[in-house]
C-alpha cells in the first residue's frame, strides 16, 4: 500500500509537487496523466525513496520512508518493480548481462542457473536470440521487454511502476508492451503507469490521477474520467475519442 | 548569498564523495571486473596520446635548453636540466593535463549519461551502492594508472630531449644519459613520483562528482564536461604549486 500525504518536492526553486495525497493499494491498476515536467515520474521516484519529499510523509506498507537510509530502502524497494523511461538499460552490458544483473546482485544463484533463468525470461518475450547484442542495438521495443524482464528477474515485486512504458514506441510495439503490463499483473499484482498517452492508460488502468501545475486535480475511475470538466483532460480525451 | 550557499553545499557534497570513493575501495563488494575496464579506458586507451604529447614536449625543452645553454657555454647541462625539469615538474603535470583531458572528461561524461538514463537510479533500486560500482574503481584506476602514464611520459620526454640534443644540437648521448643518472637521485624521483598519485585521485573525483550532479538533457552533459575539464586543469596546477612547494621544503631544497 503506498499512501502519499500531504507530499511536496521541488528541484530548487521549481516547484514540482504541491501538496500531493493519494492512497493506493497493492492490486490497484493505476495511470497518472499529465504534461510533461508536471511531476508524474517524480512520483515514482518518492515512492522507492530515490527523492526525498520537502514537506509530507510517503508510507509503504504504513512505513514512513522519510529517515530511512539506503540500506532501509532496499527492503522497501524489493517490494516494486520498475521500469525506468526508455528502459534504463546499462550501456556496458548486454541484454543477458542486464537480465542477470539483479540476480547477481541478489541470489547465490550459479552461472548456469542465472543462464537458465535469464533465458526463460528472454524467451517470454521472445529475445532469446537477442541475449548478446547490447542495448544500443536494439529496437525501442526491445529496450522496454528487455528493461521488463530485468526488472521481474530478481524479485518478485508486490507492485509494478512503469515510467512512460510506450513513448517513442510505434502503435504495435506500444500494443506489446501494454499487453506484457497486464500480463505480468494477472496474478493480483498492481502497477502505477506514468504516461502521457492516454490511449494506453485507458488500456491498462482501472484509476486514473491526472497532476497539473504540480497539483493532483483528479483521482477517479474511467465513467468519471470521461465525464471530468477539467479542460486539460477534455484535451486529453479528445485524442481518445480520434482513435 | 544564494550562489555562495549553493558553492559551499556543492563543496561538501564533492568532499563527501572523494572521502567515501576512498573509503569504500577497501570496502565488499569488489567490482573487479569494473575496476580493470576503467584501468584499460584509462591507461592503455591514453598510452598513444601519452607517448606523442611527451615525446614532443621532451624535444622541445630540449630544442630550447639547448638554444639558450650554449649561448653561455654551457650546452653540456641540457641534460641535466631536462633531466630535472621533466621528472620534478612537467613530467607530472602534463601526463595529467592530458589525463584530465581524455579521462576526466570521459568519467564525467559517461557518469551524466547514465545520470540522465536513469541508470544511476536503476543501480539505487537495486541495491547497489553507486559510489562503490562507479566511483570506488574509477579512483582506483586513476590513482594506479597515472603513476604508470607518467613514468612512461617521462622516459619518452627523455628521449625526445635526447634525439634532440645529439641529432640536432650534436652533443654527446654518453654525456647527455650520464647527465640523466645524475637527475636519478631520491630526492628528486620522490618529487616526482608523488603527485600524479595525488593528480589521479583529484581528477578522478572532481570527474566523478561532476558526472553524478549532471543536471538538464544534453546541454547539461555539455557543461558537465566542460565543468570537470576546466576544473581539474586548475586544480592539477594549483595543487601542483601548493605541493611543489610542500615536497622542496620537505626533502630539504633551499629556494
Amino acid at each position: 500500500m503506498i499512501e502519499f500525504d500531504h507530499v511536496s518536492f521541488s528541484y530548487g526553486a521549481r516547484p514540482v509537487l504541491e501538496d500531493v495525497s493519494f492512497l493506493v493499494h497493492a492490486d490497484e491498476r493505476v495511470a497518472i496523466l499529465g504534461g510533461s515536467g508536471d511531476g508524474k515520474t517524480t512520483i515514482l521516484k518518492l515512492i522507492l525513496g530515490l527523492l526525498k519529499p520537502d514537506s509530507g510523509k510517503i508510507l509503504i506498507d504504513g512505513e514512513d520512508i522519510e529517515d530511512k537510509t539506503e540500506d532501509d530502502l532496499k527492503e522497501i524497494r524489493t517490494k516494486f518493480s520498475i521500469v525506468f523511461q526508455e528502459g534504463a538499460l546499462f550501456d556496458s552490458l548486454s541484454v543477458k548481462e542486464n537480465v542477470a544483473f539483479g540476480l547477481r546482485e541478489y541470489t547465490k544463484m550459479s552461472e548456469r542457473e542465472i543462464d537458465q533463468k535469464v533465458r526463460v525470461l528472454l524467451r517470454k518475450v521472445g529475445l532469446e536470440e537477442a541475449m548478446e547484442l547490447m542495448p544500443e542495438q536494439l529496437s525501442g521495443g526491445m529496450h522496454r521487454r528487455v528493461a521488463i524482464m530485468r526488472s521481474v528477474a530478481a524479485f518478485e515485486p508486490k507492485m509494478f511502476l512503469y515510467d512512460e512504458p510506450t513513448t517513442g514506441l510505434d502503435p504495435v510495439n506500444a500494443d506489446i508492451i501494454c499487453k506484457l503490463i497486464l500480463d505480468l499483473s494477472q496474478h493480483g499484482n498492481g502497477f502505477i503507469v506514468v504516461t502521457h498517452k492516454i490511449f494506453d492508460a485507458v488500456k491498462l488502468a482501472k484509476r486514473f490521477m491526472f497532476l497539473r501545475n504540480s497539483t493532483m486535480v483528479f483521482d477517479g475511475n474511467m465513467e468519471k474520467l470521461l465525464h471530468s470538466s477539467i479542460p486539460e483532460i477534455q484535451i486529453f480525451l479528445r485524442e481518445l475519442n480520434l482513435t | 548569498m544564494k550562489r555562495l550557499k549553493e558553492l559551499f553545499s556543492n563543496l561538501q557534497d564533492f568532499y563527501l564523495l572523494s572521502i567515501q570513493g576512498l573509503l569504500n575501495v577497501g570496502r565488499r563488494p569488489f567490482y573487479f571486473k569494473d575496476l580493470i575496464e576503467q584501468m584499460d579506458y584509462a591507461g592503455a586507451g591514453s598510452l598513444i596520446i601519452i607517448l606523442l604529447v611527451s615525446l614532443f614536449i621532451g624535444m622541445a625543452l630540449s630544442l630550447q635548453l639547448s638554444a639558450e645553454l650554449s649561448r653561455v657555454g654551457m650546452k653540456m647541462y641540457t641534460g641535466k636540466v631536462v633531466g630535472v625539469s621533466i621528472i620534478r615538474e612537467i613530467g607530472p603535470v602534463l601526463t595529467a593535463l592530458v589525463f584530465a583531458g581524455r579521462v576526466g572528461s570521459g568519467m564525467a561524461s559517461e557518469l551524466g549519461s547514465m545520470v540522465l538514463g536513469h541508470q544511476v537510479d536503476s543501480l539505487r533500486v537495486f541495491g547497489v551502492d553507486p559510489v562503490k560500482k562507479l566511483v570506488c574503481p574509477r579512483i582506483l584506476s586513476a590513482i594506479v594508472m597515472l603513476p604508470v602514464l607518467t613514468i612512461i611520459g617521462d622516459a619518452i620526454s627523455l628521449l625526445g630531449g635526447y634525439l634532440i640534443a645529439v641529432f640536432v644540437s650534436h652533443q654527446s648521448g654518453a654525456v647527455y644519459w650520464s647527465s640523466i643518472r645524475d637527475v636519478f637521485v631520491y630526492e628528486n624521483v620522490l618529487a616526482g613520483s608523488v603527485k600524479p598519485f595525488i593528480f589521479g585521485y583529484l581528477i578522478a573525483c572532481i570527474s566523478c562528482y561532476t558526472g553524478l550532479s549532471t543536471k538538464g538533457g544534453a546541454i547539461g552533459l555539455r557543461r558537465t564536461t566542460t565543468k570537470a575539464v576546466v576544473i581539474s586543469f586548475i586544480t592539477i596546477i594549483v595543487s601542483d604549486f601548493i605541493l611543489t612547494r610542500i615536497l622542496l621544503y620537505v626533502l630539504g631544497f633551499s629556494v
